[in-house]
C-alpha cells in the first residue's frame, strides 16, 4: 500500500516535469533581439580586424551566429536563444582579441622606438670626439 | 529493512555525488580553470572588472545547475562564464598595454626633449671649443674655421678677380705713361732717341740704363707681349753704313734687354738705316730726332709685330 502510493507520487511528479519541460519548450519565443544583438556584435568584430588577428574566435562567433539564425527560422526557440546567447560573447572575444594583438603590437613597437631613444640619447651624451 | 537498506545505499550515492558533481562537468571545469586565470591577472581587477563579474555570475548559475544535478543546465553558464572570462582578460591586457604607452609618451616625450637640449648644449660647447681654439690660432677645429673664412675669401677674392681686368688696364696704361710709349696700330711704340748713343757708336750710354729698366721690367711683367726694336738713322753717312749702325743700334738695345732676363725669342730687330726719318735732315736738331731706336710692344695675345711697311 505504502509502496504503491510512492510509485504512484513518482510518477506523478514525473508526469508533471515531462510537462513543465514540454511546457519550457514551447514557450520559448524566438530570440530575435538577442540574434540581432549577436549580429551587430559579429559586424563589430569584423570591423576590428578579427578575421585577421583573432580568426579562430572569429570564425566560432560566425558559426554560432549561423545556427541560431537557422534554429530561428526552424522556429527552435530554445537552442536558437542558447547559440545567441554565446555568438554574442564569442563574437566579443573575437573583438577584445583583435584589439589586444593591436595593442600588444603597438606596444612592442613603442618599446623598440623607446630603446632606440635611449640608447641614440646615451650615445650622444658621450663626450665627442 | 531490504528496502531501508536500499534508501541508505541510494541516499550515500546520491550525497557522494552531490559533493563531486561541480567538478565532473567538463565545460564547468573549464569555466573554472579560466576564471581562476582571469582572477589571477591583476590588469583584470584593474581593468576589466566588470567581465569578471560577469564571468562569476555565470560561474555561479553553472555551479548550482550542477548542485541540483541539472546537468542540462549547466553547459550554457558555464561556457558564458568561461568565455566572459577570456574577454576580461583580453581586455584587460590591450588596456594595460594602452596605458604603458600612453605613460611612455610622456617619458618619450622628455627623453626627446633632453636629447634635443643636449645636442643644442653640445652644439653651443662646440662653438664655445672652436671660438677659443680660433683665437689660439691652433689645433684643427679652429683650423676649420679659418678655412672656412679662407673660403669666403676666395669668393671675395673671385669678385676682386672681375674688377681686375680694369685695374690691370689701369696700371699697364700707368706704365705705359711712365715709358712714354705711344699707341700705334702695330703695338705701344717707345722711341729711345740717340742721346743713349754716342755719335757713330752703337754702345749704349750708362744713362740708358733707367730707361731700359723700365722696359725689361714691363716686358718681364708681361711675358705674352714680344718686342720689335727697330733702328734708324740720320741722313748722314752712306746707307749702308747707317743701315749697318741702325742694326747694331737695334742689336745693342736687344742685348741689354737680355741681360735684364727678357727672352730671345721674344726680341725681333730690324735696322732701317736712314729710312722713316721722324724730322728733318737738315739741321742738327732734325737730324738728332732721326737717329733713335724705337722699340715696340706687341698685343697681349703674343702675335708677331708686323715689320714697318
Amino acid at each position: 500500500m505504502h509502496i504503491q502510493l510512492s510509485r504512484l507520487t513518482r510518477g506523478a511528479t514525473a508526469c508533471a516535469a515531462v510537462a513543465f519541460g514540454l511546457a519550457a519548450c514551447a514557450s520559448t519565443p524566438i530570440p530575435n533581439e538577442k540574434i540581432a544583438v549577436a549580429r551587430e556584435s559579429v559586424q563589430r568584430a569584423e570591423r576590428a580586424g578579427a578575421p585577421e588577428l583573432a580568426p579562430v574566435e572569429m570564425a566560432t562567433a560566425r558559426d554560432k551566429l549561423a545556427r541560431a539564425e537557422k534554429a530561428a527560422v526552424d522556429r527552435e526557440g530554445y537552442p536558437a536563444t542558447k547559440l545567441a546567447e554565446q555568438a554574442i560573447v564569442d563574437a566579443d572575444l573575437a573583438e577584445a582579441t583583435a584589439r589586444q594583438q593591436r595593442s600588444h603590437k603597438a606596444a612592442m613597437e613603442f618599446d623598440a622606438n623607446m630603446r632606440a631613444l635611449s640608447s641614440e640619447s646615451n650615445r650622444s651624451t658621450q663626450p665627442t670626439q | 529493512m531490504n528496502s531501508k537498506l536500499l534508501t541508505g545505499m541510494g541516499l550515500a550515492l546520491a550525497l557522494c555525488a552531490c559533493a563531486s558533481a561541480p567538478r565532473q562537468n567538463a565545460a564547468l571545469e573549464s569555466a573554472h580553470a579560466a576564471v581562476r586565470s582571469a582572477e589571477s591577472d591583476p590588469n583584470v581587477n584593474k581593468y576589466a572588472a566588470l567581465d569578471l563579474d560577469m564571468a562569476r555570475k555565470q560561474l555561479a548559475i553553472a555551479d548550482d545547475a550542477a548542485l541540483h544535478h541539472d546537468d542540462a543546465a549547466i553547459d550554457q553558464p558555464a561556457y558564458l562564464a568561461a568565455q566572459n572570462a577570456r574577454l576580461a582578460e583580453a581586455r584587460a591586457t590591450a588596456k594595460a598595454d594602452d596605458a604603458r604607452v600612453a605613460a611612455g609618451q610622456g617619458e618619450r616625450d622628455s627623453i626627446v626633449l633632453a636629447s634635443r637640449t643636449r645636442e643644442v648644449d653640445s652644439a653651443k660647447m662646440a662653438a664655445n671649443v672652436a671660438r677659443e681654439q680660433r683665437d689660439e690660432a691652433t689645433g684643427e677645429a679652429a683650423r676649420a674655421q679659418v678655412d672656412a673664412a679662407r673660403s669666403q675669401m676666395d669668393a671675395a677674392r673671385s669678385q676682386m678677380d672681375a674688377t681686375r681686368s680694369q685695374d690691370e688696364a689701369a696700371r699697364l696704361q700707368a706704365e705705359v705713361d711712365s715709358l712714354k710709349a705711344k699707341p700705334t696700330p702695330r703695338g705701344l711704340v717707345l722711341t729711345l732717341g740717340d742721346v743713349l748713343f754716342d755719335t757713330g757708336r752703337a754702345e749704349l750710354n750708362p744713362g740708358a740704363g733707367r730707361k731700359l729698366d723700365q722696359l725689361a721690367q714691363f716686358l718681364n711683367e708681361h711675358k705674352d707681349r714680344r718686342v720689335q726694336i727697330d733702328g734708324f738713322t740720320d741722313s748722314v753717312g752712306t746707307d749702308s753704313y747707317n743701315e749697318e749702325l741702325s742694326h747694331r743700334r737695334a742689336d745693342s738695345v736687344k742685348s741689354a734687354l737680355l741681360l735684364r732676363g727678357v727672352d730671345s725669342s721674344r726680341i725681333s730687330t730690324e735696322g732701317y738705316g736712314k729710312a722713316f726719318p721722324v724730322a728733318n735732315n737738315v739741321d742738327s736738331g732734325g737730324r738728332q730726332l732721326n737717329r733713335r731706336v724705337e722699340v715696340i710692344i706687341g698685343a697681349d695675345d703674343g702675335r708677331a709685330i708686323s715689320p714697318r711697311g
